[in-house]
């Protein structure tokens, strides 16, 4: 039982990293309704970008969230406008292969730069603090998780007021619910579609900075996180804000009981086949309103 | 005479593609360049493994990027049936087939309540699913793989009859194996193609409503196209395993089964027969070429061959989404009427 609460406490706060994985692509994928396939090349590249900050000019990866976040801010606006303006009105499929061959040219552009090694930080703020933990009701959480999962429920929550409570998240969503009606307010939709992107990318990148402390840094890092962010956006109603928070916990619970009572490898089995069993008896997702 | 150019051109230029592939293993036996013949064969397995995902991608419209789990299935059972009872990998091949289409049929009929993006996300989650099974199942020894017992160095119709080359003649004995599977599977989508079956499928991809109102069950042709994949995916698998004299979860599960051959369709041209042909005769040589011209040098084994993919399917979903094969060629042959 005590193993059981554990795996319950670690799994929530692995869920709120989760969620700062998966709210890009709520947006992109949920919002915009636009397929982005190479969202884990962005964390992957957020991850590479805390790392060489931290070993050219020994930043902390906690502070480079805001370099990554603006670098990869722009490359999503980029790749917004360089390629996927362009496959965005075709037949749908041709956003799954513009994105596939994005995967493939960022994946092996890292691998080319950094080989397939695995990097690891270790003089970081929060790896310094491992081992650290707190004891609540019987219950030990690592300080670094716990600081980790908070910094990105912060994010997150600012995220969810800049998409429900500011004049901008409504234009974004208006532009998402009807494009020509979005144009007749004076919206320009263009602008709203390279913004999400941008976000996007940044966001996930943001999370890969906070990750980058936790895992190992390698080039193929990306796609578990690509299809895991999918399930979360998925279960928690597309779109959804709030909803992605609550999907990212349940798969970060829903992972970490897995392997209290299976080996490692089945921890992600679950997640997908209750994608496919939610995807099948209730399609708006858990936590989807329509 | 316009007419006669229109039906002899492709014919004569199929005549002479097909001589190619015939003789084109034979200067490189006898110079000793054998490698070439690999390629040889990577090119036409690839192209094979386009041909069955255009059924599922192409034809009927739904994007797949799991068939990678019926390639196992293929591998696993011809190696399992030869190992414990001995059975020909032909007939192990067959067995492959079946079982892989029976899978396919069951996992995908639930899935089919799944449209579009959603469709494709549940495959990689089916594929996901597999992985861990794959990795932990006792009977096919876990992570480590089958080993297929070797029998070869005997004459060539035994070493035929066992699916195993070995020596000079390996790359020569398993390039024309994969020749004539390639053939028999190209002939078969031809005729699933022109058939009643390939209408169905196109109906569905282009309009699921209109297909229904016209008495077309959608679910039911999505899974008979997504079983015929599986099946020629299971060939591939089969023959990949002999080749390989292995199977193992992280090669036969791996995702670039399914996302190699679906570049090809689509840099060749999605939901065109020669599409995945086109498709693999330009990029899986690039694979090759790099290795070759990169030797040793600084970045030998970098990935280069795939960002070099990476790019041209981008610039092929952003140019020509409908692939090379859509560009005018009939007109600039002057095949055209």
């Amino acid at each position: 039982m005590a193993l059981l609460l554990q795996a319950i406490a670690n799994g929530l706060l692995m869920g709120f990293l989760y969620a700062l994985v998966a709210v890009g692509l709520t947006i992109i994928w949920g919002l915009m309704e636009m397929i982005n396939f190479a969202h884990g090349e962005f964390l992957m590249l957020g991850m590479f970008g805390a790392w060489g900050l931290s070993v050219a000019f020994g930043l902390d990866p906690l502070v480079s969230i805001l370099p990554v976040g603006l670098v990869m801010y722009g490359l999503g606006v980029l790749v917004y406008r360089l390629l996927m303006r362009r496959v965005q009105r075709g037949d749908p499929f041709t956003q799954i292969f513009a994105t596939v061959g994005l995967l493939f040219l960022l994946q092996n552009s890292a691998v080319a730069a950094f080989t397939s090694d695995y990097q690891y930080l270790t003089n970081t703020l929060l790896t310094r603090l491992s081992g650290a933990k707190i004891q609540i009701l019987g219950i030990n959480l690592g300080i670094p998780l716990l600081i980790g999962a908070l910094l990105a429920l912060v994010l997150f929550l600012l995220l969810y007021l800049l998409i429900d409570r500011t004049e901008f998240g409504l234009a974004l969503q208006a532009t998402a619910e009807d494009r020509e009606a979005a144009m007749l307010v004076g919206i320009r939709p263009q602008k709203m579609f390279a913004v999400a992107w941008g976000l996007g990318a940044a966001l996930v990148a943001v999370a890969g900075c906070i990750l980058a402390n936790f895992f190992a840094i390698y080039p193929q890092v990306g796609f578990p996180f690509t299809v895991l962010a999918y399930a979360i956006v998925a279960l928690g109603g597309f779109g959804s804000i709030l909803g992605t928070l609550l999907a990212a916990l349940v798969v970060g619970v829903v992972q970490s009981v897995t392997t209290v009572y299976l080996p490692p490898a089945f921890k992600d089995a679950f997640v997908f086949a209750s994608y496919i069993l939610i995807g099948l008896f209730r399609p708006q997702g858990l936590f989807g309103r329509f | 005479m316009d007419v006669s150019n229109r039906r002899l051109g492709p014919r004569l230029a199929l005549g002479a593609l097909l001589l190619l592939a015939l003789v084109y293993p034979i200067p490189l036996q006898f110079s000793g360049y054998t490698y070439f013949q690999t390629v040889g064969f990577l090119v036409l397995l690839n192209a094979m493994l386009g041909i069955g995902w255009n059924v599922i991608g192409g034809w009927a419209g739904q994007f797949d990027f799991g068939p990678q789990v019926f390639f196992a299935v293929g591998a696993y059972m011809a190696a399992l049936l030869l190992i414990h009872f001995g059975l020909n990998p032909w007939l192990g091949m067959v067995a492959g087939v079946v079982g892989a289409m029976v899978l396919s049929a069951l996992v995908t009929y639930p899935l089919t309540r799944l449209r579009g993006h959603y469709f494709a996300i549940s495959t990689v989650a089916i594929w996901m699913i597999a992985q861990p099974i794959g990795a932990t199942w006792e009977l096919i020894n876990g992570s480590r793989g089958l080993f297929i017992p070797v029998q070869a160095g005997h004459g060539p119709l035994r070493s035929l009859a066992e699916l195993q080359f070995a020596g000079r003649t390996k790359a020569l004995g398993y390039y024309y194996v994969a020749l004539g599977l390639f053939v028999l599977v190209l002939v078969a989508a031809h005729l699933v193609e022109r058939s009643k079956l390939g209408f169905y499928f196109r109906a569905i991809r282009d309009d699921q409503e209109g297909a229904e109102g016209i008495g077309i069950n959608s679910r039911l042709y999505k899974v008979i196209a997504r079983s015929i994949t599986a099946g020629v995916y299971a060939v591939g698998g089969v023959l990949y395993g002999f080749w390989a004299l292995a199977v193992f979860p992280e090669q036969a599960l791996d995702l670039n089964w399914s996302t190699l051959p679906m570049m090809a369709t689509v840099v060749g041209g999605i939901g065109r027969l020669w599409g995945p042909v086109l498709g693999a005769v330009i990029l899986i040589p690039i694979s090759q070429l790099m290795s070759t011209t990169l030797g040793t040098g600084p970045l030998a084994g970098r990935g280069i061959d795939l960002i070099v993919y990476g790019i041209i399917i981008i610039l092929i979903a952003a140019l020509r989404p409908t692939g090379l094969l859509s560009l005018p060629w009939r007109r600039w042959l002057g095949w055209a009427a």
